[in-house]
């Protein structure tokens, strides 16, 4: 083989790589959508018909909307809190040199790799024992303290980027012309870092979003759009489903796509 | 620039501020659950009611109950190969993402990001729908000239294998990425000089410099795959369960919370002792092969 065929044919390898796991990753994607127009009772092909009526009677499903609400309520308080604890951490990790730093790290990124339910279960149990205690039930509280544990880990690593890439001189710099240290933060280090929080809180969102086995675990009787799915696959599909999973996408990647857009914007101000 | 000087202690102020919220969130539900879950192994159950009696009565039977170990076999067997078949398909794709898709990167970057954040309940019931006999694979394959229902392996260990592969898969290829996006550059090239083939550049020089992106998205992925109960559920019918559903059965159909406990405890601590093993080996072999 000339080395000119050998070049070609690792060039195939590799474009054909990226574009089959992009099809494998978006397979049971474009599946959903495709089934959230078909018209009959039943998921399965060939359609009987194309219709929008699964989405009409998603919007009356009131079972549905309160697992929206929930799952959007969560997701937000749990952002707030991961953005802003992940954040601290972060610069904690790349700025600070202390004895404790390695216990520190390996403590606020341990969650990252323990499987989520069995986290779940884990918290399940301390919360049964406080709530016994402290006479609380588990709900949208117990949730959001699952969540947040579970994902400022991941803020944590996508500001440390951010952090990262930060030139510390810009503080010097502000704090030589006299700033105090909230007015560094206020108007030189948060502004710098924005970018990454930003992601961060996007990430975080989705993530909360989404996320399966700590609601199912932590969040008593409350229902999210995944549990309510869940506990609805498990007795049968619904031609609801797809609909439902279609309406999940769309604010879902227009916030990647917007979270990208940002991140580029800050890489261009750096370079 | 960044951690100049020596290492400065650890009773700074502003340092207290930023570390605090993070340790004691991650001390008060994370760390003391777990140890509490630890404890809980040592109780006993009776008619559904945890009683605080310290006993070894649950490591007991843990211990001479083969079911719970050919579960948990089976468990790791299939997250090794989840780990596998990651790996072998991050591979290609995180070297291209890397060196190839200059302009396009950030897209496939983004569109591997969304299909990675996006629900995976949905993704997974989407498989159900993909996969079925009825399904849309099956239909198109029927389309264009195959025998019908020719995929028919759904509900089997292969569709579980399947989504936890789809469902992981972000990390290795995110990890294994920056390690390769992270190699110098003139190290190839100073390769390529020397007249090695791309191939062999690759093989000597790549592949060595992103083994931490390999390891660290295994170590990632084994972990998180020990613990999937999704994908058995939905997408395997529940035929052959893995460790997850056991526990979760233990918890919430037989309540017994010190077994549930003692199970947790054991998956976690095996999932531990096999990347310990692995990594013992593989530094092993690579003393041997310098000496």
């Amino acid at each position: 083989m000339s080395r000119h065929a050998r070049e070609r044919l690792i060039n195939i390898i590799l474009y054909g790589s990226v574009a089959a796991v992009l099809v494998f990753l978006y397979i049971p994607i474009f599946t959903l959508i495709a089934f959230s127009f078909q018209e009959g009772r039943f998921l399965v092909l060939p359609f009987q018909g194309l219709s929008l009526q699964w989405y009409g009677a998603l919007f009356r499903n009131s079972a549905a909307a309160t697992a929206l609400w929930n799952s959007t309520l969560i997701a937000f308080v749990a952002m707030l809190f991961s953005t802003a604890l992940g954040t601290a951490a972060a610069i904690v990790a790349v700025r600070y040199r202390f004895r404790f730093k390695l216990p520190f790290l390996g403590l606020s990124t341990a969650p990252l790799a323990f499987p989520q339910l069995l986290m779940g279960i884990v918290l399940l149990l301390w919360f049964s024992v406080l709530g016994r205690w402290l006479d609380f039930n588990n709900g949208l509280v117990t949730a959001i303290i699952g969540h947040v544990v579970y994902i400022t880990p991941f803020a944590m690593i996508i500001v440390a980027v951010q952090v990262f890439n930060f030139d510390i001189a810009l503080e010097d710099a502000a704090r030589d012309c006299g700033a105090g240290p909230w007015e560094v933060y206020r108007y030189v280090t948060i502004p710098l870092l924005w970018p990454g929080i930003f992601s961060a809180a996007i990430f975080s969102f989705l993530l909360s979003w989404g996320n399966f086995y700590l609601t199912y675990s932590l969040a008593g009787s409350t229902r999210t759009l995944p549990t309510f799915v869940f506990s609805g696959i498990a007795t049968g599909s619904s031609p609801l489903y797809p609909a439902m999973a279609t309406v999940v996408f769309i604010p879902g990647i227009l916030l990647v796509m917007v979270a990208d857009a940002l991140r580029r914007r800050a890489a261009r101000r750096l370079a | 620039m960044i951690g100049e000087g020596e290492p400065k202690g650890w009773r700074q102020p502003e340092l207290w501020a930023k570390a605090l919220p993070s340790v004691a969130l991650q001390t008060l539900f994370f760390l003391a659950p777990l140890l509490m879950t630890v404890l809980l192994t040592f109780q006993e159950t009776r008619s559904f009611m945890l009683q605080w009696a310290w006993s070894l009565k649950t490591w007991s039977d843990i211990f001479s109950r083969p079911h719970y170990w050919t579960i948990l076999w089976h468990t790791l067997w299939m997250s090794a190969l989840c780990v596998a078949l990651c790996v072998l398909i991050s591979l290609p794709v995180a070297y291209a993402l890397a060196t190839r898709l200059q302009s396009m990167s950030g897209h496939v970057k983004v569109l591997i990001t969304f299909a990675f954040l996006t629900d995976a309940t949905l993704k997974t019931f989407g498989w159900v729908l993909f996969l079925d006999q009825k399904g849309a694979a099956n239909f198109l394959l029927e389309r264009i000239g195959f025998p019908p229902a020719m995929i028919g392996f759904l509900y089997t260990d292969w569709a579980t294998l399947l989504g936890m592969v789809y469902n992981l898969l972000a990390f290795t290829i995110f990890t294994i990425y920056l390690s390769i996006a992270n190699i110098d550059r003139s190290l190839i090239l100073a390769a390529y000089d020397a007249g090695a083939s791309k191939w062999r550049a690759f093989w000597e020089v790549t592949l060595p410099l992103s083994r931490p992106g390999i390891w660290t998205g295994s170590v990632l992925v084994f972990l998180l795959s020990v613990g999937v109960f999704l994908e058995p559920k939905v997408l395997g019918g529940g035929k052959s369960p893995m460790s997850a559903e056991l526990i979760r059965q233990t918890f919430e159909t037989r309540v017994n919370w010190p077994l549930g406990a003692a199970l947790t405890i054991v998956l976690m601590v095996t999932a531990v002792f096999v990347i310990l093993l692995f990594n013992r080996v593989y530094s092993l072999r690579r003393h041997g092969a310098a000496a």
